[in-house]
Order: structure tokens, then C-alpha cells, then sequence
């Protein structure tokens, strides 16, 4: 079975926009991969005019908000990195239990790559911060701009997503019959300059099994 | 199981997957776009809602109608997402129109859906029980999408507005048939295509399609949804909290920019400096679409006028240009006795005094007041006060609010206290009640309006000073009106001091007159009566003061 991957397009994001951002397009993902029985919820954004769909599952619902105080702290922790969400499809290969390991053995089938750059604000020097707030402020009128352009970009990625749900079918396991998730799925938070991002990367590729991934 | 009866069932299943399949697309759209249809409440999971994991809830009635797609899947299903709109008679663009009434109704397909399930002679998939699984799964996951798709299309926008607010100037509308009219050039240039990756059947593929207008802002659904609320600069409080102050003519401009809304797609007609000046006078300026519909969801009552005594644009603006009235002083300190209206007091419907203006209005009047009583009963009612209190002020304050429009525009409209229409809060019961006690107060008018109506009112004509010393005495119990109509008339009909014909001016002047030259004015013959009479008068100031 082949590992699908999706890289969505990067949004640029200010810090209090993260957890709208990432609530709105993991939810979107979980809710076109969550096949068992959902009674769909709409949720509207904020910041933003756009409603997006939960499966209904509270025990979903925290553990993404989990994720995202982790993001945010990691965004905080390294300021200056491009930061990385990365949801994960698996399915769970037979386990092998030997005589020195119990290895369970994940066999990924989706990711999805959410690239978020969050925006930092110059840090002002004490003292000044009054005259340096009027030079950094981008005015209202650029913060309108902005905040269209986050909002036409997130708009794209929701569009994004759909589309490759649509296009990449064949790859989906069998529906097990339960209700809200049906497929097991990882969450984990990586940056761009980070050695371990890459690292990340090409373990993951390579418990796929398929060298064509390399490629 | 031979084959024929294998591949039977396996195309029964076929069947019942592409039938629901058709019908849960047709929900999923219906609910997502038409909110009059949309059922209100979601109950128990039904079983046939739990085809394709996906629980809508229960189906619009609308859909009991369209069974005819149980039977075949030959034909496609095409929906067609309208939107109604109500436009001047100008304005035709390349929409199809129909006239109801003297406005233009047009109507627009801003959306539109096609399902299909395309059949194929050669079908190169084996019927197996997997391949229906497999179809099975894939129109799960196109109908996940499809429902994401549905909430981010531009028309989603326009079901949430008109979802949201009863007072829309647009409607939508859907059609479901069998065949797609084809659009125009022109609107074909306005729309996009968006075509879900088909899923192959067993008998064919299984399609859907949307086309959509990219872009709704020229439909305007933004200029009649209610406004935001606004903050109320001049803000001047309730009478009851802040005490009645003059309002300053210079802020007339402010007042205009806080009015009351559009109501059915209506721009605000009032041009007035004096429009909008208190949160309890926006009653007399709501037309009568306002009474009919619900309050804004967010937005304060102040802003949602309760009357719609007069939706003409004269009324209003001669309403709205009357300034508010203050209550003159001296009648404010006046003793509580006067103050407490008699609601049992018969002479009370010839009170307060009209003016000649007003007079003329009277039959006006009378026909709104008990529009406004209704209206304010069934308000009071709403606020949970008691309806025996308004009702019984109703028609005083009815009037007065007529009259108030005819009096106070003239060389009267000096006053700060607001006497022209009410909020819908609970405070302007109570408001009313203070109203009413102030109603009487300008005893002046009385002499110079209608000396005659209240000596035939009174009805104390032939009845001796003995008498009018009683009435007068048992005026404490009577309004302050009747107190001061009563002492008029007293004053023109007793009989005179003196043998001459001359008027008293006051009786404060005859008191000093009698104190100082007793022994000029007493006759030995009228001593007593004289010695009465000043006893009198005296017991009728201290009434008056």
C-alpha cells in the first residue's frame, strides 16, 4: 500500500491565529479520514469567515488542542523556525513479538504536512517601546490586507485538502466498523532548521517500506 | 447462490447504495442551502440516516415528494440553488424576472448540482461483494467532501445570512429536476465548475458536479441583514435613573447617525436632526413591518421600534421634529396629592386640557390609542408587568402622545423631558406612570382654551358658596385639575364682596384686600360670609401650594 503525502501550502500566521489556523485544517482532515459513523459538527472560525466540520468526537477534539498548546509552545521555544505539524494515517502490522523486543510495527498509509510560518514581532527595546510600536504597527489597513490573504490562503489549503481526499482514494484501508475514528493516527510537531525535522522525515519513509518514496 | 441470482442481489445493493446516495446528497444540499426547510430539532438516530456514516438528522419533508429516484438512476439529479430577490424595476440584468406586485422579483441560480450515476455497457469490474464495499467506501469519503465543499462555496454565505435574520431582502429558493436549463454566456462566465472525481460502479461511475457563481457581492446580501449595534453617543438615560435635563440642540447631528434600522430591506426614510435622540423615542419611529418580526439576534430592543401607529413619512417626521418637553418646576413641587392620578375621576377624559391644535387631533387620537394600547398591553405583557397599569394609562398617554405632536411643536416645545414614545423596557411602564401624574399641569391652558367646556364638565352651575366650600374641601381627593377648575369656577360664580360688578384678580389680592381695609369692605351684613369666604380662600391656597 502506498504512503500518500500531502504537503499543504505554507500560511503565514500571526501568533494568535495559530489555533485557529490548525484547529480548522486538522479538523478538516480528521473529518474526511474519521469514515466510521459522524454526526457532523459545523464550526465557525473567528478571525475568520469560514466554517469548517468536525466529526463530533470530544475525545478528538481535546487531543488536538493537546497538540496545538504543544505547537504554540515550540513555536515560542524557537521563534525563528518555520514550524511543522505532520498528521499520520497508519495501520498497525502484525505485531512481532520476539524474544528481546515487542515491536508494533505502524504501517503509514496518509501524511499530511501543515506548514505553518508564524510571524514575529521585533522585539522592542525598553525604554522606547512607545515610539517603536508606531514604527512596527503595519497600520489597519495592511492588517485588513493581511488578514484577507490568511483567510483566502486558509480557504485554499480547505480546498486543497478536499481535492486530494478526492483524487487519492484506492489507498484507503478497509472502513473497520466503529464509530468516529476509524483509522489509528499520530499528531507530531517538528521545524524546518531543526536536525531532527529531516531525520523525522526519513524514518518515516523508510517504515513505509517503499523506496520509490525516496525519490 | 447461482450467478443470476448473485449478480441480482449484488445489483439490489448497487441499487439501494446509489439511491441513497442520490437522496443523501439531495439532504445534505437542502440543508445546507434552503432554511425555511431546514427541521429544527435532531432526534434519535434513524437508521437510514446512518447510511454512508454520515448523520444528518431528519430529512426536510420537501423529500418525500422525490421518491421517483428510488426507482431509476438513468436520469441525472440536478439541483438548482436560487436566489429571490427583490429588486426595483430599474435594475434587469441577465436574471430571469417576474413581476409581483409593483416590485421586481428576480431570481438566480447561484448554484447548481448534478449527481449522476453514468451507466456503461462494458464494465470491465468484476461483481464481487469487495467491489460494492469498495464503492460503498469511496462514496463515503465523496460524500465527506461534498459536505465540506457545501460550507465553503460562496452560497453557504448567503443560507447563514438568510438563515440567521428574518429581515432579508432575498430569498432562496432550490429546484430539483431531472435535465440542467443551460445558462447564458453571460452567466456562464460567472460561474466555476468544480467536478468530484467520479467512482466507479459495478455498472458505470457515480459523478457529481457543482458550478457556482465565484462571487455573490453583486446581489448585495450584505446591505439587508441588521446593522451592528452602535453605541449610543447623546445617550441621555432613562428618566427614571437620571433626572429630566434639556437636550442640546447642537448634537442633532450625532443623533442621526444612530437611528433605527431598515426593516425589510428598507433604507432609513427619517432625515431628521431629531430622529434619533433617546433610546425611548425610537418607538415612534418604526414602521410596521418592525412589530411583525422578531429583534435582531445581538442587537439591543432600543434599536426595534414597538409602534406602528403611523408608518407615514409626515407623522413620523412631525414626531420626530418635535423636541422633547420638560416639565415646568412649580407643578414638580407640588404636593404628592395632585401628583397621583384619579383613575376613577370621570372629569379625567376632558383632562388634560387641549390646546386648539390638538383638539383637532383628537379623532386621530382616538384611533391610535387603541392601536397603542395594544400594542404597549401586549408589550407590557412580554415584559411581564401587569396589564391593569398600562391599560388604564393607555389612552391618557395615547392621547397625550398625539397631542404632544400638535402642542409641543409650537412655542411650548421648551421642555427636556421626552414625551414622545416609549422603549420596550420594563422602566417605561413606570415612565408612563410618571407621565401621567405631570399630565395635568398647565392649569393656564385651561382658562384660556375651554372656560366653557369646564363649567358644563364640573357641573356646578346654581350651587351656593356653601357648597362650593364643600366641593372645594373634598377637592384634596380630586385631581389637581379638578382642584384648579374648581377654584376658577368658584372665583367667576361667587358673588361679589362688594355691590359693584369688579372682579376679583386673586385670591391673594382679595385676602389683602380684606385684611387691610376690613372695615371699608365689611357690612355689618356680610361680615360672617366675608369672614367664610376668606376661610375659604385660604384652605384653597394651602390646597394649591
Amino acid at each position: 500500500m502506498n504512503c500518500e503525502v500531502c504537503q499543504l501550502k505554507e500560511l503565514e500566521v500571526e501568533h494568535f491565529e495559530i489555533r485557529e489556523v490548525l484547529r480548522c485544517i486538522l479538523h478538516t482532515i480528521l473529518f474526511h479520514r474519521a469514515l466510521g459513523l459522524v454526526r457532523p459538527k459545523d464550526v465557525d472560525l473567528e478571525l475568520f469567515e469560514i466554517t469548517y466540520v468536525q466529526c463530533g468526537d470530544v475525545e478528538l477534539e481535546r487531543k488536538i488542542d493537546e497538540k496545538i498548546d504543544q505547537f504554540i509552545d515550540r513555536v515560542e521555544k524557537y521563534p525563528n523556525k518555520k514550524n511543522q505539524i505532520c498528521l499520520s494515517f497508519y495501520e498497525v502490522k502484525n505485531k512481532q513479538a520476539t524474544w528481546f523486543t515487542n515491536k508494533v510495527e505502524r504501517l503509514y498509509w496518509e501524511q499530511w504536512y501543515i506548514n505553518l510560518n508564524v510571524m514575529q514581532h521585533p522585539k522592542t527595546p525598553s525604554g522606547k517601546s512607545h515610539h517603536s510600536k508606531l514604527i512596527v504597527d503595519p497600520g489597519v489597513e495592511a492588517r485588513g490586507a493581511r488578514r484577507a490573504a490568511l483567510e483566502a490562503s486558509l480557504r485554499d489549503v480547505l480546498f486543497q485538502i478536499i481535492k486530494f481526499v478526492n483524487e487519492k482514494k484506492d489507498h484507503v484501508p478497509s472502513i473497520p466498523n466503529l464509530e468516529g475514528i476509524s483509522f489509528p493516527y499520530e499528531i507530531t510537531i517538528s521545524s524546518s532548521s531543526d536536525s531532527a525535522f529531516g531525520m523525522e522525515m526519513f524514518k518515516r519513509m523508510l517504515q513505509t517500506g517503499h523506496p520509490t518514496m525516496l525519490s | 447462490m447461482d450467478l443470476h441470482s448473485y449478480r441480482r442481489g449484488e445489483n439490489g445493493r448497487l441499487e439501494q447504495i446509489l439511491n441513497q446516495f442520490f437522496l443523501k446528497n439531495l439532504h445534505m444540499i437542502l440543508d445546507s442551502r434552503v432554511p425555511a426547510i431546514r427541521p429544527s430539532s435532531r432526534g434519535e438516530v434513524k437508521k437510514s440516516d446512518k447510511w454512508f456514516n454520515l448523520v444528518l438528522g431528519d430529512r426536510p419533508s420537501a423529500m418525500d415528494n422525490l421518491s421517483f429516484w428510488n426507482r431509476s438512476f438513468m436520469e441525472p439529479m440536478v439541483i438548482d440553488v436560487i436566489l429571490v430577490q427583490e429588486l426595483p424595476k430599474s435594475s434587469t440584468e441577465h436574471n430571469s424576472s417576474t413581476t409581483l406586485g409593483s416590485e421586481m422579483v428576480t431570481e438566480t441560480v447561484i448554484e447548481r448540482w448534478a449527481v449522476q450515476h453514468e451507466h456503461q455497457r462494458a464494465v470491465a469490474h468484476p461483481i464481487s461483494e469487495a467491489s460494492y464495499k469498495k464503492t460503498y467506501k469511496k462514496s463515503i469519503i465523496l460524500l465527506r467532501s461534498i459536505y465540506s465543499m457545501l460550507r465553503l462555496l460562496p452560497a453557504y454565505k448567503a443560507f447563514r445570512k438568510r438563515g440567521s435574520s428574518q429581515n432579508c431582502d432575498f430569498d432562496i429558493n432550490y429546484k430539483v429536476c431531472t435535465y440542467a436549463v443551460p445558462f447564458s454566456r453571460e452567466e456562464d462566465e460567472l460561474m466555476k465548475r468544480h467536478n468530484f472525481i467520479s467512482i466507479d460502479t459495478q455498472q458505470g461511475a457515480l459523478s457529481v458536479s457543482v458550478t457556482y457563481r465565484r462571487d455573490l457581492s453583486d446581489f448585495n446580501l450584505d446591505a439587508f441583514v441588521s446593522f451592528p449595534s452602535e453605541i449610543i453617543t447623546d445617550y441621555v438615560g432613562s428618566p427614571l435613573t437620571e433626572p429630566i435635563r434639556p437636550f442640546p440642540t447642537t448634537s442633532s447631528e450625532k443623533g442621526v447617525r444612530a437611528t433605527s434600522f431598515p426593516i425589510t430591506g428598507s433604507q432609513p426614510t427619517s432625515s431628521s436632526p431629531f430622529q434619533r435622540r433617546h433610546s425611548w423615542t425610537s418607538g415612534i419611529h418604526g414602521d410596521a413591518s418592525s412589530q411583525k418580526n422578531p429583534p435582531f439576534s445581538g442587537s439591543p430592543p432600543l434599536y426595534r421600534s414597538p409602534y406602528e401607529f403611523s408608518s407615514s413619512p409626515a407623522d413620523s417626521r412631525m414626531r420626530s421634529e418635535t423636541s422633547p418637553m420638560s416639565i415646568p418646576h412649580p407643578i414638580m413641587g407640588r404636593s404628592p396629592r395632585y401628583l397621583s392620578p384619579n383613575l376613577s375621576d370621570p372629569n379625567r377624559h376632558s383632562l388634560p386640557p387641549l390646546s386648539p391644535r390638538s383638539t383637532k387631533n383628537d379623532p386621530l387620537s382616538q384611533e391610535s390609542s387603541s392601536g397603542i394600547r395594544s400594542t404597549r398591553k401586549s408589550d407590557s405583557l412580554r415584559a411581564g408587568e401587569p396589564s391593569s397599569g398600562p391599560t388604564n394609562l393607555g389612552p391618557r398617554v395615547s392621547r397625550d402622545a398625539k397631542e404632544d405632536s400638535g402642542r409641543f411643536s409650537g412655542p411650548l416645545s421648551s421642555s427636556s423631558s421626552p414625551r414622545i414614545g416609549f422603549s420596550r423596557s420594563s422602566s417605561r411602564l413606570s415612565f408612563q406612570d410618571e407621565f401621567g401624574e405631570y399630565d395635568f399641569s398647565y392649569p393656564f391652558i385651561v382658562d384660556d382654551v375651554d372656560p366653557p367646556d369646564f363649567q358644563a364638565s364640573q357641573n356646578l352651575d346654581g350651587r351656593n358658596k356653601s357648597e362650593d366650600l364643600s366641593q372645594a374641601s373634598s377637592t384634596a381627593k380630586r385631581s389637581q385639575d379638578a382642584a384648579v377648575g374648581v377654584l376658577v369656577h368658584m372665583l367667576r360664580t361667587a358673588p361679589p364682596l362688594r355691590q359693584n360688578s369688579s372682579c376679583y384678580t386673586s385670591s391673594k389680592t382679595e385676602v389683602e384686600r380684606e385684611v387691610g381695609t376690613a372695615s371699608e369692605f365689611f357690612k355689618p351684613r356680610n361680615t360672617t360670609d366675608a369672614l367664610e369666604e376668606l376661610k375659604a380662600y385660604k384652605e384653597m391656597k394651602d390646597l394649591l401650594i
